[in-house]
């Protein structure tokens, strides 16, 4: 096709303008020549474009990391006016009072940078002489509890302080003036100051009226005494001089009474290193209690035929010992005959109270009723044993508690409408009494620290101060007062329970300030004790030297009263013909009444006897689950009065047949995430009757699974029978045998020999030494570790898994029968191997030996493999399969106000990471601090763990294994000392003392 | 034989490209290693506080503003009351004491930017080193010297098992120097 130069208008260039035949082909190509030609990769750049941008980026990021500026490493924020005597990163200490129970022991708060870390008991305490209990140590978890309240609330909305205060002070005074009842419901008053507010707060609103409670009171005991002597103060008891203690139902080494003192006093009768004149227990009981499980020898009894039991004991033994005043008669044999006792082991018990009278000691347990405990003082009169009341240290009763009629009275009342206010002052009835009676009440005023059953329940909660942030005294025995002070500011908006009440005495919400009660219980003080003392020392200086003691001695000695013997005359035996189930209501060994059921510390706590945690349970005896046909887990119904609980079962060996025991505390609705479903409430079974009654048993339908650390080997089974005896796990004797032959262990001693030289371990070298003739099994160190070493709490589902982290186990076997078994202790914890099979495996060599004999752990070096755990003979490691604080109860424990409570000179374990116990390692790095700078050697003895200064009868010593001196060299060198698996070449640097029990006979 | 892409790859490209990576990454490694330790770190601090003027020029010594490095384990900084036992009365009307004033009297916490900083599952100990005689300078260089406080000397495990090691060659001014411990224990627990 051809065109004329005229058609075009446009060209592009003067080819295309002449119609170019080349310009023309190329117009109807799309792509010039070569354009869409196949190219030649050699004829490319070598690198492509991927490349180039791989290379790019690469060189980007190398330079990006080489010139990156520096980490920031965050700030300091120093004081801005440094408080005097705080140094960083060093602890400063606080005698204060603990208020977890009514026994009021002095303790010690660690405090780091203000913030309190740990409880320990005050040393200078005359009765709890530097130990606390179990739940003591782990009270401070309620310190940083998240869930505590914040700010007053009225009808669930927050209201200031000040307005709601004048509120309630007008309803106070219109109840008055209308004369209705103003009800306050406190727990047992153990503080004289606080008496003293609440008498004029009565003064000051005339129709206030008091009651006190206590779930598990001496109100029996006190009757009694009342009856037997006069006085409703019992003396304590020397414990440590008797040399037979008989306890009928009475847990005195678990929990009843001041335990802790009479832990210390009886393990000091069971020292082997001072003596063998050991005491001997003997244990009559339903439940198999800590108590019972260190006894000598035990007997079963429900606690409904305790009383006869009493009375064929004073029989008998006023028909030898000649004092008979008492014309009732009903011989032993009558009483083993009805109720299945071993007759010799009934007279060696006769015997021995003959034989050692005004040097033994009867006790009866507080559930008992008020005659049987008229009877026991009795016996103890008769055996001269008022000898061993320490009537220099009484126990007072400040407020007599409220009786079952005082409840039944306030009851009526609010049906009638008289009561118009009720004041809850920090304890709990609607959860332990079962008083929902209260709810008809217009006005109802709740003190608490966080939620309970009561406060959801009223229209005012005022949220109180924890005991670490209060001010007080307490003088629940007569020859002390001990004080208690703030150690640190209050963390949430709350007010101290006292001062709330002291601008109610002061009758306008102005009056409060957040010193009030401090000044109150200073003029308090002058005017009650520091008056009386007649000291030449000024009062403040005496004021602060208390405050720095903790306590105040006083000189209250009384003299003993004559016992009224009319006060037994009409009691008759009870010839109790009774094939009828009876429950026996207890008080939990952990959380106590419930109060401490939002503790997980607490909650996971395995049970001492049956090693159960996180529930409560029934627990009946092997033949009693026969009969009824369960197993454990199983369900069991019990019904009394219209009211039953769903309880899983526990088949307790040496368990008193018939008989169905349940602790209470559990199956609270209202409380924390940590708390909820933990157990059921047994409250409900409670109906004025005391703590055991009869009821009716059956078997329910479902199970449910019970979370226990330690299972029942079946004693039946030839297989795992007495197993721990057989690989000598326990090695144990007698008193009479280590007489005859001190060294009768040697006999299992195994030599073993090494085929290669192991490191000498020439310098210090860690190790401890655990007497179980003292150990009890309390738990105590458990906690006290768990507390110094931020142990997770893991929760129920982990603790079914068997993933508890508690570095310390406390296990339990049992051998003999299942009626009559005898049980050993043993706690078991990392025994620092010298020729740890954990170290040989461990791939990235994360735990390894140090030259001083510590089995050492990095954590940043562990990545998780567990073959430590797998190799370890004793299961003492533990693993972190979650980040437990993050992983428990919807992280119930991570958040920022938990966190205080954490060690801050032991690192916060996370996921996938193994633990275990150290040596309390921070405690040697610290004792070594202090050596260095007074620059003096190390030696053993600058170290106490945490363990050692927990055990409330010092039965763990820990030290020095190379020098000769140390106390622990003497232990690791006793005949009775074993290591555990001695079999297995590993060298254990955990010596154990065998344990003595105090029996007749020469063999166990 | 003839040569296939395969023997250029294996004999020449993989050669290459692995000498590339290492060298690329033994250089970044050194390059960047002292930033990595810190070293040379200098943050600019809210108040222009010189240790050349105070522990240089005035020779006060550390531990009077360092108070408690004797008795536990931080070597704190010093709390701003510390400061104004002389700026109450020296150099008011300098803009940089005016700032401190400022602090002081608001009873604001002054935000010092952290230096020297070992990772938080070490557990360094101040007291042990300073009453074994080591000297502040040992570890934090010549402090006199300084005008804005600078890190000088890496605080890696290495850095510490050096001198724990070795410590007549590190510390050479000590007599009878002990060595230190070297176990895990010793720094992580």
């Amino acid at each position: 096709m051809s065109k004329t130069k005229n058609d075009k208008n446009f060209w592009k260039s003067l080819k295309e303008y002449y119609n170019d035949p080349d310009v023309l082909k190329s117009k109807s190509n799309e792509f010039a020549d070569g354009v869409t030609e196949d190219f030649n990769p050699s004829e490319l750049s070598p690198i492509s474009r991927r490349n180039f941008l791989a290379l790019l980026t690469a060189s980007a990021a190398f330079t990006a990391t080489a010139c990156s500026d520096y980490q920031d490493k965050g700030e300091i924020i120093a004081y801005n006016k440094r408080p005097e005597g705080i140094i960083p990163g060093k602890p400063n200490f606080y005698a204060s009072t603990c208020t977890g129970c009514s026994n009021n022991c002095g303790v010690l708060v660690k405090t780091r940078e203000g913030r309190p870390i740990k409880l320990d008991g005050n040393p200078d305490n005359p009765i709890n002489k530097g130990k606390i209990c179990a739940t003591g140590e782990a009270s401070i978890l309620n310190l940083y509890d998240p869930d505590r309240l914040s700010g007053a609330h009225k009808n669930r909305r927050k209201v200031d302080w000040k307005s709601i205060d004048s509120e309630i002070i007008d309803i106070l005074n219109k109840a008055v003036s209308d004369g209705k009842e103003i009800a306050l419901i406190t727990k047992t008053v153990t503080s004289p100051t606080y008496k003293n507010l609440l008498t004029e707060l009565k003064t000051k609103y005339k129709t206030l009226k008091i009651y006190s409670y206590e779930m598990f009171d001496d109100l029996n005991k006190r009757n009694a005494w009342e009856k037997s002597y006069g006085s409703r103060n019992y003396p304590s008891l020397k414990l440590d001089e008797a040399n037979i203690i008989l306890s009928l139902e009475s847990d005195f080494l678990g929990k009843e009474g001041n335990y802790i003192e009479a832990a210390r006093k009886y393990a000091g009768k069971r020292d082997v290193m001072q003596s063998i004149e050991f005491n001997r227990l003997y244990v009559v009981e339903g439940m198999m209690s800590l108590t019972g499980m260190n006894a000598d020898y035990r007997f079963r009894l429900r606690p409904d035929y305790q009383k006869d039991f009493v009375l064929s004991l004073i029989t008998e033994i006023t028909n030898k010992n000649g004092k008979s005043l008492y014309s009732k008669s009903y011989s032993g044999k009558d009483f083993c005959t009805k109720y299945g006792f071993d007759q010799e082991k009934y007279s060696t018990l006769v015997q021995d109270l003959l034989n050692n009278q005004g040097k033994s000691i009867v006790l009866a347990g507080n559930s008992l009723s008020e005659e049987t405990h008229i009877l026991v003082n009795y016996l103890n009169d008769v055996l001269e044993n008022s000898a061993l009341y320490d009537n220099n240290s009484i126990n007072n009763e400040l407020i007599k508690n409220s009786s079952k009629a005082d409840w039944k009275e306030l009851e009526s009342k609010i049906k009638n409408k008289t009561v118009s206010v009720v004041i809850n002052a920090e304890a709990n009835p609607v959860f332990d009494l079962s008083a929902s009676f209260i709810n008809e009440v217009e006005t109802k005023i709740s003190l608490v620290d966080s939620e309970n059953e009561t406060s959801s329940v009223s229209n005012y909660v005022l949220p109180i101060n924890h005991a670490l942030e209060s001010w007080g005294d307490y003088n629940s025995r007569s020859n002390l007062i001990s004080l208690q002070q703030p150690v640190i500011n209050p963390i949430f908006d709350t007010r101290q329970k006292e001062n709330i009440i002291l601008t109610w005495v002061n009758g306008h919400s102005e009056a409060y300030s957040d010193d009030a009660y401090h000044q109150y219980l200073k003029n308090s003080f002058k005017e009650n004790v520091y008056s009386r003392l007649n000291t030449p020392a000024a009062f403040d200086r005496f004021w602060f030297a208390s405050l720095h003691d903790g306590a105040v001695q006083l000189n209250n000695e009384t003299s003993a009263n004559q016992f009224n013997y009319s006060a037994v005359s009409d009691i008759k035996v009870e010839n109790k013909n009774n094939s009828e189930y009876l429950v026996h209501l207890q008080k939990s060994y952990y959380i106590g009444d419930g109060k401490f059921a939002g503790n997980g510390w607490l909650q996971e706590m395995p049970h001492p006897v049956t090693k159960v945690a996180w529930d409560n349970f029934a627990a009946v005896s092997p033949l009693t689950a026969k009969s009824l046909d369960v197993e454990m887990n199983d369900l069991v119904e019990v019904t009394t009065d219209g009211k039953n609980v769903k309880l899983p079962v526990i088949v307790q060996p040496g368990m008193a047949d018939n008989l169905i025991a349940v602790e209470l505390g559990y199956g609270r609705e209202v409380i924390s995430d940590s708390g909820k479903n933990t157990g059921t409430n047994a409250n409900i079974l409670l109906n004025g009757k005391g703590y055991f009654f009869d009821v009716n048993v059956s078997k329910a339908d479902g199970t449910y699974k019970l979370a226990s650390t330690q299972e029942h080997h079946s004693l039946d089974d030839t297989f795992v029978k007495d197993f721990h005896r057989k690989r000598k796990i326990i090695q144990e004797g007698t008193v009479k045998e280590y007489q005859k032959d001190n060294r009768f262990l040697d006999k299992y001693k195994y030599e073993n020999f090494d085929i290669t030289k192991g490191p000498e371990y020439t310098g210090l070298k860690w190790g401890m030494a655990i007497d179980l003739n003292k150990c009890l099994s309390c738990g105590t160190c458990v906690t006290a570790c768990n507390v110094e070493n931020n142990v997770p709490v893991v929760g129920k589902d982990q603790v079914l898994t068997g993933r508890e982290m508690q570095w310390i186990r406390l296990d339990r076997y049992y051998s003999g029968t299942p009626e009559e078994p005898i049980v050993s202790n043993q706690p078991m914890l990392c025994q620092h191997c010298d020729n740890a099979p954990c170290e040989n495996v461990c791939p990235v060599n994360a735990t390894n030996h140090s030259t001083d004999g510590l089995n050492q752990m990095a954590y940043n070096r562990c990545v998780g493999t567990r073959y430590c755990a797998n190799n370890c003979p004793y299961k003492v490691r533990r693993f972190n399969f979650y980040n437990f604080r993050d992983h428990f109860a919807n992280a119930y424990y991570q958040n920022d106000v938990s966190a205080l409570a954490h060690n801050p000179e032991v690192t916060v374990r996370s996921r996938g990471v193994m633990e275990k116990c150290t040596f309390c390692v921070q405690r040697i790095m610290e004792a070594r601090e202090d050596a260095i700078r007074e620059n003096k050697p190390l030696t053993g003895d600058m170290v106490t763990t945490a363990c050692q200064q927990a055990c409330p009868t010092d039965a763990i010593v820990f030290g020095d294994s190379n020098d000769k001196n140390s106390k622990l060299y003497k232990y690791r060198n006793h005949e009775l000392g074993y290591h555990v698996l001695e079999v297995l070449n590993v060298r254990p640097n955990v010596t154990y003392l065998a344990k003595l029990r105090n029996t007749h006979s020469e063999e166990v | 034989m003839k040569k296939s892409l395969l023997d250029y790859t294996l004999k020449i490209r993989l050669p290459l490209m692995l000498f590339v990576i290492a060298a690329s990454f033994v250089i970044t490694f050194y390059v960047s290693r002292a930033e990595r330790d810190g070293v040379g770190y200098a943050p600019e601090q809210p108040i222009k506080f010189s240790h050349k003027l105070h522990a240089g020029q005035m020779a006060i010594d550390c531990q009077y503003c360092h108070v408690g490095v004797e008795k536990g384990r931080h070597a704190i900084v010093p709390s701003v009351n510390t400061c104004m036992n002389c700026h109450a009365v020296a150099r008011k009307n300098k803009p940089e004491i005016i700032k401190l004033t400022q602090y002081y009297e608001e009873g604001k916490p002054l935000p010092w930017k952290r230096v020297h900083k070992v990772p938080d599952y070490a557990y360094f100990n101040h007291s042990v080193h300073v009453n074994a005689g080591i000297t502040c300078e040992s570890c934090h260089g010549n402090v006199q010297e300084m005008d804005v406080i600078e890190q000088v000397k890496p605080f890696t495990m290495t850095a510490c098992l050096d001198c724990h090691r070795n410590p007549e060659e590190q510390l050479p001014y000590l007599e009878n120097v002990k060595k230190g411990p070297d176990n895990c224990a010793a720094c992580h627990r």
